[in-house]
């Protein structure tokens, strides 16, 4: 009795009744949770017994993923954000007149006719859409030829990603044949679709008819044939460059030398010796001497039309052969 | 030779075939078949994982989708299913070759070959690239043909093997068959007066090749191990090992190196040679 008391003197029966310290669970140990041991990693070989497809997709896959990483930022070819961001501004650069042909429409008076007269259709202005010089020419294509097509063969050359082409069912005439029609649809859809826009913007936007189509179109397919002729050309001469070098910067500095430089040259010796006989190795004034034959419109280069359109195909032929024969030395085994 | 199996070059003289296919006329069919893993980087350093091993699978023919789903199953096989979609620019030398081994067999093909699929490689990712090339072989029921100067990684993963000199088949057949074919010795270790054991031993008429305190005596049944242990004790030296010694892949290679009157002291030494 005297020892309860004193135990609930000390408070000792209260705690054993509110936390139950004594009330046998002394012998009870936790469980602590466990896992069994194991692999990390489960490797399983799984195997695959689906179809594989003809050739047409293989050349389609190739096409894709270097079309489409323009559009695409990851899955596809990766091109710098700057390369896409140039892109985007030669579009809208080149197509300009069609906004101003809208403006045109959309006002009255003098201001309207003069805004025709400067961008309206007429044979200069086809021709101008794809082969004037400036800003076209000097800023735009050349520019967008050498970002898009730079790397598209030297970057597998430094990657060594040749191996992953010709190891596989593709041809080297595939891979060549693929690669230059990737680089052909760009520069295409933004040199001809924005020709194409341009055209068909300004019969809507002035409400013309049938009879106004039936006199431009003539001209119109002549910028059209033009046009193609650069677009072939351009693509033919940058990815020959690309073919030779493993930096995708050399190759790009080195069309953009070539186009431009070739034409600053021409015109130093036709102001210095009055000839422009030097013109014709420069591929922008053999395809613009061709062009305004084809555009119906007069021609202002003293040399014959035939040699241009002979040293135009004669460029485009050096550039497909030495585009072919370095495709041919693209390596799969270092043996 | 990949090349010529390969169907990439016209071949000279000769001929072949690799599943059934002509090497001469149906190179495409043959490369739809098998897997090709290269030696050197054959990577696109600005794709991810699974976008480089989507690709190669879309190059054989497989379409998008099949491809994407097939380029997760094998990187989650080579072990990079945690890395599969960071950029290759970024990966280390180990994980640039699994990718490269997923890219190979992104369509389960019927014969891999691997050009010398350890190189670069630290030992534990060596490690994991032969026990997946094992795995790859024994799981996936397929061939591994591979091409190294490690005869240590060719026997770890094949039961065969062909050997080439200048151009030449020197040695061909089952790795087993073929040690067995290699003179027995016994091995020993030896610690203490190993010239003078070494000595005795030649002195009686007895092989011996040693390196350094390790010696191999030709095995000519029980006396050798009699005259092994005569000799330590005669000469005062300490025989600390004494086995049996299993010949491995790089004896055959040094023991057909001497036949062919070269000098090499181990397949090393066929690093950097053009014409072996």
């Amino acid at each position: 009795m005297s020892e309860n008391t004193e135990a609930d003197n000390l408070g000792e029966a209260r705690i054993e009744a509110a936390y139950g310290s004594g009330d046998g669970d002394e012998d009870i140990s936790a469980t602590v949770a466990s896992a069994p041991q194991g692999q990390i990693l489960e490797q399983v070989y799984r195997p695959w017994d689906g179809p594989l497809g003809p050739r047409w997709v293989r050349n389609y896959a190739i096409y894709r993923h270097h079309v489409y990483g323009i559009i695409s930022g990851s899955g596809h070819r990766r091109y710098h954000p700057f390369v896409r961001l140039t892109l985007l501004v030669v579009i809208l650069g080149s197509m300009t007149p069609i906004l101003m042909l809208l403006l045109s429409s959309m006002i009255s008076g003098d201001a309207s006719g003069f805004l025709n007269r400067m961008w309206g259709v007429n044979r200069y202005n086809l021709w101008g859409n794809v082969l004037g010089y400036f800003p076209r020419n000097l800023c735009m294509w050349p520019l967008l030829t050498a970002l898009v097509v730079g790397g598209l063969v030297s970057d597998d050359r430094r990657n060594g990603t040749s191996a992953l082409y010709f190891s596989r069912p593709v041809s080297r005439l595939d891979y060549a044949f693929m690669k230059w029609l990737s680089a052909a649809s760009v520069l295409a859809a933004v040199i001809l679709l924005t020709y194409m826009l341009y055209y068909s913007a300004a019969v809507v936007f002035k409400g013309e008819g049938w009879s106004f189509i039936a006199d431009t179109i003539p001209i119109f397919m002549g910028g059209l044939v033009a046009g193609l002729l650069l677009v072939i050309t351009y693509t033919s001469i940058g990815i020959a460059l690309s073919s030779i070098s493993t930096s995708r910067f050399t190759a790009s500095v080195s069309f953009l030398g070539l186009v431009l430089g070739s034409k600053i040259v021409a015109w130093l010796v036709e102001l210095q010796f009055e000839t422009t006989y030097v013109y014709l190795l420069s591929p922008y004034d053999c395809l613009a001497h061709l062009g305004q034959w084809l555009v119906g419109l007069p021609l202002n280069y003293d040399h014959s039309l035939t040699l241009s359109i002979v040293s135009l195909l004669a460029m485009n032929a050096a550039a497909l052969s030495i585009f072919a024969s370095r495709v041919s030395s693209l390596e799969v085994t270092r043996e | 030779m990949f090349k010529c199996i390969l169907g990439l070059i016209k071949i000279s003289e000769g001929g072949g075939e690799v599943l059934g296919n002509d090497i001469v006329t149906m190179g495409p069919d043959i490369r739809s078949e098998i897997g090709y893993m290269a030696e050197y980087d054959s990577l696109d350093p600005g794709l991810s994982a699974v976008d480089q091993v989507r690709y190669a699978g879309e190059l054989l023919g497989m379409r998008p989708d099949q491809a994407t789903q097939r380029a997760h199953e094998v990187l989650q096989y080579v072990g990079l299913q945690d890395q599969r979609y960071r950029k290759i620019e970024s990966f280390s030398t180990g994980m640039k070759q699994a990718t490269k081994l997923a890219c190979a067999i992104v369509h389960d093909p019927q014969i891999l070959f691997c050009d010398e699929p350890t190189n670069g490689l630290d030992t534990s990712a060596r490690k994991f690239m032969l026990d997946t090339l094992r795995r790859t072989i024994s799981d996936g029921g397929g061939t591994v043909i591979m091409t190294s100067h490690v005869m240590e990684d060719i026997q770890g993963v094949c039961d065969r093997v062909v050997m080439l000199s200048g151009g030449k088949v020197v040695i061909e057949g089952r790795i087993d068959e073929l040690a067995r074919q290699i003179t027995r010795e016994i091995e020993i270790s030896v610690w203490g007066g190993a010239s003078n054991l070494e000595q005795w031993l030649l002195v009686n008429g007895h092989k011996v090749r040693r390196m350094g305190r390790i010696m191999r005596v030709e095995h000519n049944g029980d006396q050798t191990i009699t005259a092994i242990l005569q000799a330590a004790t005669e000469t005062g030296a300490q025989v600390r090992v004494l086995k049996e010694y299993e010949p491995d892949l790089e004896d055959i290679f040094l023991l057909i190196m001497r036949k062919l009157g070269r000098s090499a002291k181990g397949s090393s030494d066929l690093k950097g040679r053009s014409d072996s």
